[in-house]
């Protein structure tokens, strides 16, 4: 199929003829302008264009689009083999949702609940905030010498990337500029996105220092909010650990990640397993280092998030202080674009620096005005975040979707007493 | 700019009244249309109620800045040794493909 690559999932999003009323409202949560048909008829995804973000299926108020990736029976059977060791990745976000689909408030953090869960299902744990964290690091750093290159001229080791440098967490959006923007891929971080780094860091560091286990034995789950994270796996460009393993001299050929779970298929994989979520023991998986996380890396689930936690690093490095008001207000909230601008004495060179950045979310709504100015040359920005789902990955296609304890579908049965 | 926060459609008849006016199959259409921005009131309301969930995360944490985190500092000291190192680059960084170009 054109514009992918070989062994790329597609087709992730379908809409099921039977249940489509061709009511026209997935067409305007659509980023990517992926849904054909008519008013009144049935709707079909254009694979092509489509960027597997869900949001379709979120939003549809008959629940027409469906998810045909499931990964859930082979987690479960990877579980029950006593040679595999299981790991499982969770993102921020779903720790504040999955909740829901156990009948509990929408937000309610339950993080050691879910350690809980996972252990008892049979999960190591390497969370993913603890890679955004390092993402932080990686990504932050790369903005840095950046900064220190094009605004404060000094020379750089590495090669760099023009700025503004944008996010490079969400797949969804990732796949948008390589299928519509590709003058602007120098722009993107490349940093992986924490799942992906996740992957890399758990079948080398984690098998060889943590649980020293094969990592031809280990399988990766990602377990995110977001459907798309199951098309960013499938790249074959993420096997960095089996080349890593290949180098000193092993064979194996393996990706990062195996697969991918929403938050909705973990849910689903814990009432399988019958795992009451509700009474489940609570579990803080203190003495495992890949559990920990500060609260930069948990942030990352909201729209701003991965700014702010990058505002109080590049704060500290470029100042040799610590940021003192932690919360930073300006990134926060569900305005479409967000702005802000803070001013730094470089500790090197005691010259002023001053960081412009901006956050956009819902690519649908407010993310092509950002991308025509840094395409005219024109961005004043230095560091842009970008994430596909309106309000962040919190919001996610992969998230729990009646959880105000009212059902979508039986709502739309209310208003339609003939179905 | 544009914010996420949706306004309901003002509905003006009541639905017994517009299936009379429309038949079933307008009310089909319609009322999707109606469900929908019903919904996405209630979407922006748990958007919310997450993204709470998610600072209040944040908040309680004894750590609060990723350069704090002694686990991501000691991974670097035993394997990676620095952001951007050669190692780091290899494993935690990628490259992208222009999409127009694949066919
Ligand atoms: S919102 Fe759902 S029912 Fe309406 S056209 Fe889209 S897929 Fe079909
Ligand atoms: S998954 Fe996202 S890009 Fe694909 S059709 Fe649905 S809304 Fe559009
Ligand atoms: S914003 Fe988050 S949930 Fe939505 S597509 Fe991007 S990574 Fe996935």
């Amino acid at each position: 199929m054109k514009g992918f690559q070989s062994q790329e999932f597609t087709g992730i999003i379908q809409i099921d003829r039977k249940t489509c009323k061709g009511c026209d409202s997935c067409k305007s949560f659509c980023p990517s302008d992926a849904i054909e048909g008519k008013y009144g008829a049935v709707h079909r995804i254009n694979s092509e264009k489509c960027i597997s973000c869900g949001q379709c299926l979120v939003n549809c108020p008959f629940g027409a689009p469906k998810d045909t990736v499931d990964a859930v029976d082979k987690v479960i059977a990877k579980l029950k083999d006593k040679q595999v060791t299981v790991v499982g990745t969770i993102a921020p976000a779903v720790r504040v949702a999955i909740g829901e689909e156990f009948g509990m408030e929408p937000g309610s953090l339950v993080t050691e609940k879910l350690y809980g869960a996972l252990k008892q299902a049979g999960f190591k744990v390497l969370d993913t905030n603890f890679t955004a964290d390092q993402t932080i690091m990686e990504e932050g750093m790369e903005l840095i010498a950046k900064i220190r290159h094009y605004a404060l001229g000094e020379p750089s080791e590495h090669h760099l990337g023009p700025l503004p440098q944008f996010t490079s967490c969400c797949p969804a959006w990732i796949r948008f500029v390589e299928l519509y923007y590709p003058d602007l891929i120098p722009n993107l971080s490349s940093a992986k996105s924490p799942m992906m780094m996740a992957g890399a860091l758990a079948k080398t560091y984690g098998a060889l220092e943590v649980w020293k286990v094969n990592p031809e034995d280990m399988f990766m789950v990602g377990i995110m909010p977001c459907t798309a994270k199951k098309f960013e796996a499938s790249r074959p460009e993420f096997s960095s650990a089996a080349h890593y393993w290949q180098k000193q001299g092993k064979t194996g050929n393996y990706p990062d990640i195996d697969v991918v779970l929403t938050t909705r298929d973990l849910a689903r994989l814990f009432k399988k397993l019958n795992i009451d979520f509700k009474t489940v023991p609570e579990f803080t998986d203190k003495d495992n280092p890949l559990a920990q996380y500060s609260g930069a890396g948990t942030i990352f689930g909201n729209t701003g998030g991965v700014m702010e936690a990058a505002l109080r690093t590049a704060y500290f490095v470029i100042t040799g202080k610590e940021l003192d008001v932690l919360e930073f207000k300006p990134v926060r909230g569900l305005q479409g674009v967000k702005e802000a601008s803070v001013t730094m004495k470089d500790v090197k060179t005691g010259k002023d620096v001053t960081l412009k950045v901006a956050v956009a979310h819902g690519i649908k709504e407010n993310v092509r005005p950002l991308l025509e100015q840094t395409k005219a040359g024109k961005s004043p920005y230095h560091f842009i975040e970008i994430m596909n789902c309106p309000g962040g990955c919190v919001n996610g296609g992969g998230q729990p979707i009646n959880p105000m304890g009212t059902s979508w579908l039986d709502k739309a049965k209310a208003v339609l007493p003939w179905s | 700019m544009a914010r996420y926060d949706y306004v309901e459609k003002a509905v003006k008849v009541t639905r017994r009244e517009f299936l009379g006016l429309m038949g079933v199959a307008g009310a089909i259409l319609w009322t999707g249309a109606y469900v929908a921005t019903d919904l996405v009131q209630d979407r922006t309301k748990y958007i919310k109620m997450r993204a709470q969930g998610i600072y209040t995360d944040d908040a309680k944490a004894k750590v609060r800045q990723s350069h704090n985190n002694q686990a991501v500092m000691d991974m670097y000291k035993k394997f990676a040794h620095n952001p951007l190192s050669e190692l780091a680059e290899e494993l935690f960084h990628t490259k992208y493909v222009d999409r127009t170009k694949l066919v």
